[in-house]
């Protein structure tokens, strides 16, 4: 068996939202065996980024005033949005935009593992899918730093796998929301 | 292959959304989100199942300038077909939009101009039979 065919996400946990109005934040906890040196270096160095996040970035992203471009994995039209890193406090917190919405990571160390951290503001209505989505990419993420890749799972590959549906309604019943109509119509048809 | 969908930009999708809808009165047909990504469309309740247009956010400098230009120029971003071009005049100015131009006979076709709030210009053409 590979890696990957091992690999069943864990139930839900360790997100929460927090409602400014219309704004929604999505926030992300994680517990990971691995150094924050380490989970720095997968935040920003952009060959660590393709083996788990569910963007592309053509630089670094550990420098402060630095501008990136972003390439969203799998969005229905190529999706490139700049950014300029806005906070990089290594290994301690990293924040930059990625398209409209704010990124903000947090590493606290807890004596040789990490406390990671993601605030994020992901649209009201799409907020579960995006935590069924971190869930996956956090699990991929400590998969590649345990020397066990399972390979990125993100964009049309995340919708198809049958835990990321699961996630998904999991995470909407923890929120209080509907689950969104995914996949859309046209989709289901083909 | 079909002509299934056109693009306009927008400054801002949720504004445009309402704009498009409870203004102009098309109805919203797709709308789903892939990360920061997202595809939203609208059709028309006359035809809801015809060419489709996606009110695409204009996060890119480069479709901006065009946008802004275009704009600047006074040309129309895209246009909209009716049979009654003056009865949509006044139904959509009664719910607040502004027009640039009111219903104006051209060669062919009588058209009106109006603003969509998002950055563009919108043109209603009725067809004059002939």
């Amino acid at each position: 068996m590979t890696n990957l065919e091992r690999y069943t996400p864990g139930p839900a946990s360790g997100a929460q939202i927090r409602k400014d109005g219309e704004k929604w934040t999505l926030i992300l906890v994680r517990e990971l065996r691995h150094s924050r040196e380490k989970i720095w270096e997968a935040l920003t160095d952009p060959a660590h980024l393709r083996e788990w996040a569910p963007f592309d970035a053509d630089g670094s992203l550990g420098t402060v005033g630095t501008t990136v471009k972003l390439t969203t994995v799998g969005a229905p039209v190529p999706h490139v949005t700049e950014t300029t890193v806005t906070r990089a406090d290594a290994p301690k917190v990293l924040e930059y935009k990625w398209g409209g919405f704010n990124m903000r990571w947090e590493l606290e160390d807890l004596g040789g593992g990490t406390r990671l951290t993601l605030w994020t503001n992901i649209g009201h209505r799409f907020i579960s899918m995006g935590a069924a989505g971190w869930h996956i990419c956090f699990d991929v993420l400590d998969h590649l730093l345990s020397g066990t890749p399972i390979g990125r799972i993100v964009g049309p590959e995340a919708t198809k796998f049958g835990d990321w549906q699961r996630l998904n309604a999991e995470y909407a019943k923890q929120f209080g929301i509907e689950t969104p109509n995914w996949p859309p119509k046209a989709a289901q048809n083909s | 292959m079909k002509i299934k969908v056109t693009s306009i930009y927008v400054d801002d999708q949720d504004k445009a959304l309402r704009f498009y809808t409870e203004v102009l009165g098309f109805a919203k047909k797709t709308d789903f989100s892939q990360s920061p990504y997202r595809w939203l469309t609208v059709a028309s309740s006359e035809e809801p199942d015809g060419t489709e247009l996606q009110l695409a956010l204009n996060n890119n400098p480069a479709a901006k300038a065009y946008q802004q230009a275009i704009f600047q120029q006074g040309q129309p971003a895209t246009m909209f077909f009716t049979d009654d071009v003056k009865g949509d005049y006044e139904r959509i100015k009664a719910r607040g939009a502004e027009f640039t131009m009111q219903p104006t006979d051209v060669t062919g076709s009588t058209i009106a101009m109006l603003k969509d709030t998002c950055g563009n210009l919108i043109q209603i053409t009725q067809l004059k039979s002939w």
